[in-house]
């Protein structure tokens, strides 16, 4: 099994001995642990991940240009215009050319699905994977117009955004499955569910999904967060841990060229009850110490709220703004900025020390437990 | 409750009210409007909490009465009824038949004791403005406030009531509008307003109304005939705009609205998408415009205009000029300026009002 050897955190893959006894991925490692005792957690190696999930992106880009990571082990690929580049190829044995490719250079296996909307395609790489009993060989290609009947076998749970909240809400309509909701008509819908989420339920089920496959996304928020291997009871442990947080959002966010205006921290305590709180800035920031100081505060207002011990904390960016953004001269600039000419200058010669001598170069005192 | 009210009456009313009720709400009662018969009619009411609008219309009434009936059915109902007087009686709690020729309808409602007390502003002693008026002031300086988060006091307009003038101001800490009017008598108060509360003043009384303008600790209150409208106001104190507003401006240009205007569009199209960011050159008798944006490209223009001062280079965000021309009330307008980083003003020319009016732009930077 993959994950946190400490066995908090969740597991990342199972290998299929260890499926045998019930574990699955996003389980709990505890509970995983309990039910496999004899498996053998191993730490993700995250580096290697990124980099084969590089390669894999290359050899696609080979196919088409249009190629959108949507995480470290998927891909949308949108060959909308390469009919006469291919000859005519049937869609099917591009693709298996495709997982061939990646096969011969990365090693890796893949499921590869196909059909005419984004979300086609991911459950048909669902439909593709092969399993045995199956007759699924890696390529799924669902043909334009039988998306309806494609849709029909699926549960509206294995349907991307239908989480469980939403599915509690349809289950008590009575809709479970696609199929329920193909009874209704798209009017019915919005009456129980509202204009937005009727609308977006009567096309999904019927395998309609009109977003575009993006291949240069614009990251909108940076986060980072942490499981600790054991609840965290003391404010100040919190508080410390969320300075090594605030850091590496921050770090983040300048790599990437941006500045924040909104701050999130987001909190999860023993029982899983799960809460944050944000605040969006005048103007946009990416220091150290802004971040750090924005998050602190939310982090107090959290706690203050309710003060049991904490499994998890995290911080998030958003509401990205170029530096140009800073251009905007002020009227009333009777309050002091939030963030100085000092803050970045410092933060600047932080990422360069880092940059040269290695990520742990340079940290905070109170990290290193010395404060 | 008994009351019979023609279908045009009831459609007035319920327009009246029905937008100050929110679509979606997680208390029942506010997507219900409040029905009160009484001597003087109909008496409609509908609030979200933060905007309270009531109105009162004639009807024949036989028994007085109230409830509350879910206000977007009952617009349906109203709109798809025949013509000819409706009749609305009570049948049991919280219940209300209506009928009108052969339609017949029974609504549950919910007992009014649900529905939200109206804050209590006393209108003895109150401002007194024409509707005109005060629409001049809103349409010209709402636009400017912020609609962010970050500073609240910003989301409000700050009406300024003084014995011999009304003046409105709006900023979002970049650009700021301020228009004065003259007025006669009533005290000294500073009130800050949301704009959605001064949308429904626009909505709500005609141009030749006579409006009451009244305040209590945290709320304001407006009354011309049977409608009134309440509003919760924004905690103040409002920033010190009048040290900000530039008295030293010693360039000066005026150039036609209308082919500034077009100008400033176009060079917008290759304008950065975040910043919007264009340069003016004023020099001699022309205003040159250029924008240049990394991965995109670059656009250059140029006007006539008359320029008095030592020849000036500044950066804008093209959106808050257009914004501010667009409320211009004049074809000619003047803009000032002192230096690349201090505000310039925008003021109409040859306006033949009794108001005045002018606008406030904080320039871009131009190096990086």
């Amino acid at each position: 099994m993959g994950g946190s050897p400490e066995r908090r955190g969740v597991v990342t893959s199972a290998s299929y001995e260890a499926r045998a006894y019930g574990v699955h991925s996003a389980m709990p490692m505890a509970r995983a642990v309990r039910l496999c005792p004899n498996a053998t957690v191993v730490p993700v190696p995250w580096e290697a991940c990124a980099r084969k999930s590089r390669d894999i992106k290359e050899v696609l880009e080979r196919f088409t240009p249009a190629v959108e990571q949507a995480s470290s082990d998927e891909f949308y690929v949108d060959l909308t215009g390469t009919e006469q580049l291919y000859s005519g190829e049937p869609l099917a044995a591009t693709a298996r050319r495709m997982r061939e490719a990646v096969a011969r250079e990365t090693t890796l296996v893949v499921s590869i699905g196909g059909g005419t909307s984004k979300l086609v395609a991911k459950l048909a790489a669902g439909v593709a994977k092969p399993r045995a009993g199956t007759p699924a060989d890696g390529v799924h290609v669902v043909a334009p117009g039988a998306e309806l009947e494609f849709m029909r076998r699926f549960s509206l749970a294995d349907i991307p955004f239908i989480g469980p909240k939403f599915q509690e809400r349809l289950a008590k309509l009575g809709l479970h499955a696609v199929s329920d909701v193909l009874r209704y008509e798209s009017e019915t819908l919005i009456g129980w569910l509202g204009r937005r989420e009727g609308e977006w339920l009567a096309e999904r089920v019927r395998g309609i999904d009109a977003t575009p496959v993006e291949p240069h996304r614009e990251p909108k928020s940076i986060s980072r967060d942490e499981t600790f291997p054991q609840d965290l009871v003391e404010d100040d442990a919190l508080a410390t841990r969320l300075l090594a947080l605030a850091d590496r959002a921050a770090a983040d966010l300048r790599e990437a060229g941006l500045l924040a205006r909104t701050i999130t921290v987001k909190l999860r305590d023993a029982d899983f009850t799960t809460r944050q709180a944000s605040r969006t800035l005048a103007d946009p920031v990416q220091s150290n110490r802004t971040v750090y100081e924005v998050a602190r505060e939310l982090l107090r207002r959290l706690r203050a709220a309710r003060r049991v011990p904490a499994r998890l904390l995290g911080v998030a960016v958003s509401q990205l703004v170029t530096p140009d953004a800073r251009a905007q001269l002020s009227l009333l600039d009777e309050v002091r900025p939030l963030e100085t000419e000092r803050d970045r200058i410092i933060s600047r010669v932080i990422d360069e020390v880092r940059e040269r001598f290695g990520p742990d170069a340079l940290g905070r005192a109170r990290s290193h437990g010395s404060a | 409750m008994k009351f019979t009210i023609t279908r045009e009456q009831l459609q007035e009313g319920l327009g009246a009210v029905a937008a100050a009720i929110p679509a979606k709400t997680t208390l029942p009662v506010l997507a219900n409007v409040l029905l009160e018969a009484t001597k003087q009619g109909i008496r409609l009411s509908g609030t979200d909490l933060d905007i309270a609008v009531s109105t009162t219309v004639p009807a024949e009434v036989d028994a007085e009465g109230a409830v509350t009936l879910p206000a977007k059915k009952l617009v349906d109902i109203a709109r798809e009824l025949p013509a000819g007087p409706v009749r609305f009686a009570a049948a049991g709690e919280a219940r209300v038949s209506i009928e009108c020729g052969r339609s017949k309808f029974k609504l549950l409602g919910l007992p009014r004791e649900e529905f939200p007390s109206f804050p209590a502003v006393k209108f003895d002693g109150a401002w007194k403005a024409a509707a005109g008026v005060v629409h001049k002031l809103v349409g010209h300086v709402a636009f400017a406030a912020s609609t962010e988060e970050s500073r609240p006091i910003l989301n409000g307009v700050l009406w300024e009531l003084r014995p011999d003038r009304m003046r409105m101001v709006a900023t979002n800490g970049h650009r700021l509008a301020k228009m004065d009017v003259p007025a006669k008598g009533g005290s000294t108060a500073d009130l800050i307003v949301p704009p959605k509360a001064l949308e429904q003043i626009r909505r709500l009384f005609a141009a030749e109304d006579a409006i009451e303008v009244a305040k209590s600790d945290n709320h304001i209150g407006f009354r011309a005939g049977g409608t009134l409208v309440f509003s919760r106001l924004i905690e103040g104190p409002y920033p010190n705009y009048e040290q900000v507003i530039p008295r030293e401006n010693d360039k000066a240009a005026t150039v036609d609205k209308a082919a500034m205007a077009a100008a400033l569009r176009r060079m917008s199209v290759v304008a950065s998408d975040q910043t919007h960011r264009i340069r003016l050159a004023f020099a001699g008798g022309a205003v040159k415009f250029s924008v240049q944006t990394p991965d995109l490209g670059e656009a250059q223009d140029e006007l006539p205009v008359t320029y008095e001062g030592e020849p000036l280079e500044i950066g804008f965000n093209a959106m808050y000029l257009l914004e501010i021309l667009k409320y211009m009330p004049t074809d000619e307008v003047r803009l000032t300026f002192k230096a690349p980083e201090r505000a310039s003003t925008v003021e109409p020319v040859g306006w033949n009002d009794p108001a005045s009016y002018m606008a406030l732009v904080m320039p871009l930077r131009l190096v990086d």
